[in-house]
């Protein structure tokens, strides 16, 4: 709006000769609101520039380097060609960790959504206790990542963990199980840690959607006689499908990146039934020190997030048009 | 039954349905104040003790003497962090709502793609660029790194507050001849504190609970985390449970904390942040 007063005053400028002194004045005055919105942008490029854009240029330069330890201490090394791609996709490890981040990415979606759209109907009701359990359900989001990997490889514990004494007292199991070390129960033991950490936003987001549907609406599907399962599937779900996909998209974007929960619980074993992308990719660099290994395999995660993108911009379009109408 | 009877019975199925729920979601935490009481003995007795068993401050006291730097720097790293996220975000949410410039929707779009980009990626090219500029093992590189989770957030839900402003306000401050920057900051910034005190709460409870770049950018030497420190403790066959409890206990305290003090910003910033269309 500010640009479009700015040329119409820049027009009455040059059209009007007696108003011209304060058409230039007023010209001015909005140069100058450009420049200092400029200002205000330019720590936050800087900022994007250093941390965002040059990280991801230069991870592609390494996956096309022919790295080794003592080429860290320089900012490039010889050129590999697609020696560090081919690597990866030859060696096993580096598949497995793909399938597997496809797996655990896909099951904890799943879990996530259901218990979290549960969670989230549930608290759409009224009874005693909704507001103490609304604001405790946050409680697993706000926990340093590593402190829930240390907690649930404590609970999961073959011996004196909590999770088998519990089956044992209730007797649904004689003997423990060997949850984190048997390569077959690993990665959905990690699994369900996951699904733990992340309802808490599925039920945030799905609530505060829910919380948004006008009740005349779902009045009327009440009138049209319409059972809860009905009203659900036919009215709500419909109403609410934006938030649903933006929820699954960001879910998806947090699960592929999963790092630190996996290196407390299981550090990628027992024999890599645990091992993804993220995991593996800080083996390949930080371990063996194959940083251009560990690029390449970081450029597939990053292609596997940024699927998601064009969806994600299209999705929140919203936000991007309200910055050129200027307010929502 | 009843209607009456019919949903004070409902009723009661959804206060049973909560407590099972918070039950799953406390059960963890509760686990870890307790072990953190536990003595050695009990917790390598092959037993799961429900209740204190016997319990003793030997843990506290491991950990109080090797953790307490390692809290500090965690302490030092979570306000560098909310520093950072403000001084770069508040003044460009400020411009990208209020200010119509050519760049807002690259911008805009740019934030919320840089949300997308898994940590991993940015770790491996940022050690081998700090290394180069010897950034490598120092405050100020892991600060900038942990912005990398606080700083996109941060913008984007300071720029949904921002448009919640009315323009009458900045006008009637230029009115009274009041520069650009003086509106901002004498104006604009004050009306604007929950937000900014939600993202200050995000972005410090970011830097305090990273794990990833405190395992890359540093050698483990003279900065070590809490995070950090609770993984040394783990060794693959003998870890000291113990004092990773009573550590991880330490680690759980800011978002105790926030939860208490700040719940309203807290429950703000999780919704605000993700629904941004």
């Amino acid at each position: 709006m500010n640009r479009q007063r700015g040329a119409l005053a820049a027009g009455t400028a040059i059209a009007g000769s007696g108003a011209r002194g304060g058409g230039a004045a007023r010209l001015s005055a909005w140069r100058r609101r450009q420049l200092a919105g400029w200002l205000f942008l330019t720590p936050a490029i800087l900022y994007m520039l250093f941390a965002f854009a040059l990280p991801i240029i230069y991870n592609v330069m390494l996956s096309f380097e022919q790295t080794s330890p003592a080429t860290i201490a320089d900012i490039t090394a010889p050129y590999a060609g697609l020696a560090n791609y081919r690597f990866i996709l030859d060696d096993p490890t580096s598949r497995t960790a793909i399938v597997h981040t496809f797996e655990f990415t896909a099951g904890s979606l799943v879990g996530q959504f259901i218990i979290g759209f549960a969670l989230a109907l549930l608290f759409t009701l009224r009874f005693p206790g909704r507001t103490l359990g609304r604001s405790l359900i946050i409680v697993p989001w706000l926990l340093p990542l590593i402190v829930t990997g240390v907690i649930f490889k404590f609970l999961f514990q073959l011996e004196g963990g909590a999770v088998n004494q519990l089956l044992m007292d209730v007797g649904l199991v004689h003997h423990a199980i060997d949850w984190l070390d048997d390569p077959k129960l690993a990665l959905p033991t990690v699994l369900i840690a996951n699904i733990w950490l992340g309802v808490p936003f599925f039920t945030l987001l799905l609530y505060s959607a829910l919380q948004d549907v006008p009740v005349e609406v779902k009045e009327a599907a009440l009138m049209d006689g319409a059972g809860p399962w009905q009203r659900l599937r036919m009215v709500i779900v419909p109403m609410i499908l934006p938030v649903i996909e933006v929820t699954f998209l960001l879910g998806f974007v947090f699960t592929v990146k999963v790092f630190d929960l996996v290196i407390a619980l299981t550090g990628g074993g027992p024999a890599n039934a645990t091992q993804l992308i993220t995991t593996w990719s800080y083996n390949l660099s930080f371990e063996e020190f194959n940083f251009g290994q560990g690029a390449a395999l970081n450029n597939v995660l990053l292609v596997l997030a940024m699927i998601c993108s064009p969806l994600y911009l299209f999705l929140s379009r919203g936000s991007l048009r309200s910055s050129a109408g200027g307010g929502r | 039954m009843t209607r009456l009877q019919r949903s004070r019975a409902l009723r009661m199925l959804c206060t049973l349905a909560t407590v099972a729920a918070l039950v799953v979601v406390m059960f963890p935490v509760y686990a870890v104040v307790v072990a953190s009481f536990e003595s050695t003995e009990t917790l390598f007795s092959g037993n799961y003790y429900w209740l204190p068993h016997a319990a003793t401050l030997d843990n506290y006291r491991t950990v109080i003497q090797a953790q307490s730097g390692n809290v500090l720097t965690s302490l030092i790293v979570g306000t560098g962090t909310a520093a950072l996220a403000l001084v770069v975000a508040v003044p460009a949410a400020y411009a990208l709502a209020k200010y119509q410039l050519r760049v807002t929707v690259v911008i805009v779009s740019s934030l919320l793609i840089c949300q997308i980009v898994p940590s991993i990626v940015l770790a491996t090219s940022l050690f081998i660029v700090f290394h180069w500029i010897h950034f490598v093992n120092t405050y100020p590189g892991l600060i900038i790194a942990d912005g990398t989770y606080a700083i996109p957030f941060a913008i984007l839900v300071l720029r949904a507050f921002f448009f919640s402003l009315p323009n009458e306000v900045m006008q009637a401050s230029r009115v009274d001849g009041a520069s650009e920057w003086q509106t901002f900051y004498r104006i604009v910034v004050p009306l604007a504190r929950s937000a900014v005190i939600t993202v200050a709460v995000f972005a410090f409870l970011n830097g305090w609970g990273d794990f990833i770049f405190a395992l890359t950018v540093l050698n483990g030497t003279n900065i070590v985390p809490i995070t950090l420190g609770i993984y040394t403790y783990l060794g693959n066959y003998s870890t000291q449970w113990g004092a990773v409890m009573a550590a991880a206990a330490f680690a759980m305290v800011p978002a105790a904390v926030m939860l208490v003090v700040a719940q309203r910003y807290i429950a703000n910033g999780l919704t605000a942040g993700s629904v941004v269309g």
